[in-house]
């Protein structure tokens, strides 16, 4: 059974005049134990889907959906509130900037305290915090954090950023999630520390089968780590598939020009010879293109694409585009 | 810890040595002899004159006069006011604790007032609630201070005789003066009537408390809003929303500790806007403090005593506003170890 299980879902941004399309009908399915990684450049709409996800979008913002299942429960038929007592339960997210999402005033053994399922405890009231007090350690230790008493005892500001995202992930596994969205976890970090973190985070779904949703700009890089991947340009959905259909056979224009302009992928390429690049950039928010947004930068681009192209499926194998690249390869 | 302790004991000794410079100087700048200025003494003889000018070295240079000056104040002798011919040091600590008793429940009353009104209009951003407490405060803060303390008095102690309209206390209860702030001395003699006392006392400070308490409170309410707002905003709300936390256990945990953060620093600021306003409410309550001294000797042109009346209203400010910069580092964990700020 899916695990998420979304279709066709929008977010609106409410402005004074007319309601601008953030995310346009976007699909996403999770399975349990998958490694899910959500690719696009920044502005594609990414973390606000994640943001919808788990609801913490603010009023400003507006989300339908034709179908939003939790583990086969319909989401769409509960109140917000409901919603999100739902999702918070089972769903946990980790942020980019980690020392920001830590409140700068409260020590890191209160925040993490305060984390923790009361029901997961048991016992009388007296023996509540001396329990709580070795569940944070024992979280601490699952995110490898050795030094607990010192970190517990320290505010956000005296800890390292890569640090604060281990705790950030402590606070996320107290719930116990079955799905892990994490929102660039590894941006403005050394790629030591960034090794790190994606190490953690694949030891952990391989060894309590979390689902794990990885967002990031940088496709070459969450290859490594991800069995599935959803490319998304300027909040419209580009191509779906296992990370190696993707990485090897892509067919859809721009996840060929994503590839195309890693170094990696282009090893045999001549030295002082340019990298393959798309032209322009992505819209803003304000002047988004009709139809297929890629239109004005996509190198195939015909009259068609101002109509926006159906999804297309071939063994599991999704991408949205009139004239993919499928069989021209 | 102890270094911002250490930091804010120097701040507050150099600003201290300004204003001697500054009240040093007022003796010069008013008319007349500055040394009658400075020692208030318009009837001595000459042979008082000669022992006055001697102690405060008026024939040596500036620098000394300064030193000798500031030699004077330590010790405590600011002088005799040129109208009563009493010591001022003697005047001061008589009236200065009414003032403290008076602006310190002025504070307290914005304090608590106003700054819970701004978090309830943030949480309530841009609906009716918001907008009702964003007009009072506008209202609040326009209205000039006299006006609205000779309005009370006409509405709370003469068309509705609820609370007296003058003094500290009632004539009938006789307390013995031992902190100076009636309130507290009240409680700590043994005066068979303390509770009616007491209950009498309160009566008296309430009108011009809520007068002074205004004008500060509406811009609790503004500066309380505005850094909710910010607040709310912030990533960490973010994630504590994301975390599972319901909106009450956001607002009590998070939100209002860090809002405090941003408001308490302003404090220390609008206490000296709060004074002024006080000195104004003792005139027109008659309240026996140095608000309504002072701007009696500006009328008796009694330098002496504006000279040192300016010197401790200043000093009182400015330990407030050192005290408040603790809780700031009390309440903000950056604040405590940050070595550059």
């Amino acid at each position: 059974m899916n695990l998420l299980d979304i279709r066709n879902l929008s977010i609106e941004l409410v402005t004074g005049s007319e309601p601008i399309l953030a995310v346009d009908r976007v699909s996403l399915t999770m399975k349990e134990g998958e490694v899910r990684g959500l690719v696009g450049e920044s502005g594609s709409g990414k973390s606000l889907l994640a943001q919808a996800i788990i609801g913490v979008l603010d009023d400003k913002w507006k989300v339908h959906a034709d179908r939003f299942h939790w583990r086969g429960q319909d989401l769409l038929r509960l109140t917000p509130e409901e919603r999100k007592k739902v999702i918070t339960k089972d769903v946990a997210m980790i942020f980019q900037e980690p020392m920001a999402c830590l409140d700068p005033t409260t020590t890191i053994g209160s925040q993490l305290e305060e984390a923790i399922d009361e029901q997961l405890l048991s016992g009388n009231f007296w023996q509540r915090r001396k329990q709580r007090k070795k569940s944070i350690i024992r979280l601490l230790h699952k995110v490898g954090i050795k030094k607990h008493i010192e970190c517990i005892n320290s505010y956000p500001h005296q800890l390292t950023e890569a640090l604060c995202q281990r705790i950030m992930i402590a606070i996320a596994l107290a719930k116990k999630p079955l799905l892990l969205i994490a929102d660039e976890p590894t941006a403005a970090m050394e790629s030591t520390n960034q090794g790190q973190i994606f190490r953690l985070l694949s030891s952990l779904n391989q060894l309590k089968n979390m689902s794990i949703l990885l967002i990031s700009h940088d496709l070459e890089n969450i290859t490594h780590w991800t069995n599935t991947i959803t490319v998304m340009y300027s909040g419209q959905f580009v191509e779906a598939g296992t990370t190696s259909q993707i990485f090897n056979q892509p067919y859809h224009p721009y996840t060929k020009a994503l590839i195309d302009c890693s170094p990696k992928a282009n090893i045999h390429l001549p030295t002082k010879s340019r990298l393959m690049t798309l032209p322009g950039s992505i819209p803003i928010l304000q002047h988004l293109p009709i139809g297929c947004r890629l239109g004005p930068r996509c190198p195939r681009a015909q009259q068609e694409c101002v109509q926006a192209p159906k999804v297309t499926n071939h063994h599991g194998h999704q991408v949205s585009c009139h004239f993919s690249l499928k069989g021209s390869k | 810890m102890l270094i911002f302790t250490l930091r804010r004991l120097n701040l507050f000794f150099f600003t201290m040595l300004l204003l001697t410079l500054l009240s040093f100087s007022l003796s010069f700048l008013f008319p007349g002899n500055a040394l009658l200025n400075v020692s208030g003494q318009i009837n001595a003889s000459p042979e008082q004159i000669l022992l006055l000018s001697e102690s405060y070295k008026t024939e040596s240079s500036i620098f000394a006069q300064y030193i000798s000056y500031l030699k004077h104040i330590l010790s405590g002798d600011l002088g005799i006011s040129m109208s009563s011919q009493t010591p001022i040091s003697v005047e001061i600590a008589d009236l200065l604790p009414a003032t403290i008793e008076l602006s310190m429940v002025a504070l307290l009353l914005a304090m608590a007032i106003g700054i819970p009104l701004g978090f309830i209009a943030a949480i309530k951003h841009n609906k009716p609630a918001d907008n009702i407490i964003l007009s009072i405060a506008m209202i609040g803060y326009s209205i000039p201070v006299f006006w609205l303390g000779l309005l009370a008095i006409l509405i709370f102690s003469i068309t509705l005789p609820w609370l007296p309209s003058a003094g500290q206390i009632s004539l009938l209860f006789e307390i013995k003066h031992v902190t100076g702030i009636q309130l507290i001395d009240i409680l700590l003699s043994d005066n068979a009537y303390k509770w009616q006392a007491f209950q009498n006392a309160s009566a008296h400070i309430i009108l011009p408390a809520c007068v002074i308490a205004v004008a500060p409170g509406t811009i609790f309410i503004r500066l309380a809003r505005s850094s909710m707002l910010e607040v709310l905003e912030t990533s960490y709300i973010r994630a504590a929303s994301a975390k599972g936390l319901t909106f009450n256990q956001i607002i009590f945990h998070h939100a209002i500790r860090n809002s405090l953060v941003k408001i308490i620093r302003h404090v220390g600021l609008q206490f000296a806007n709060l004074i002024t306003l006080a000195m104004i409410t003792e005139v027109i309550f008659s309240w026996p403090g140095i608000g309504r001294w002072l701007i009696d000797s500006i009328y008796q042109r009694d330098y002496t005593a504006i000279q040192s009346g300016l010197l401790v209203l200043s000093c009182f400010i400015f330990i407030i506003h050192i005290l408040t910069d603790f809780v700031y580092a009390a309440l903000n964990p950056m604040a405590r170890d940050n070595k550059h700020a």
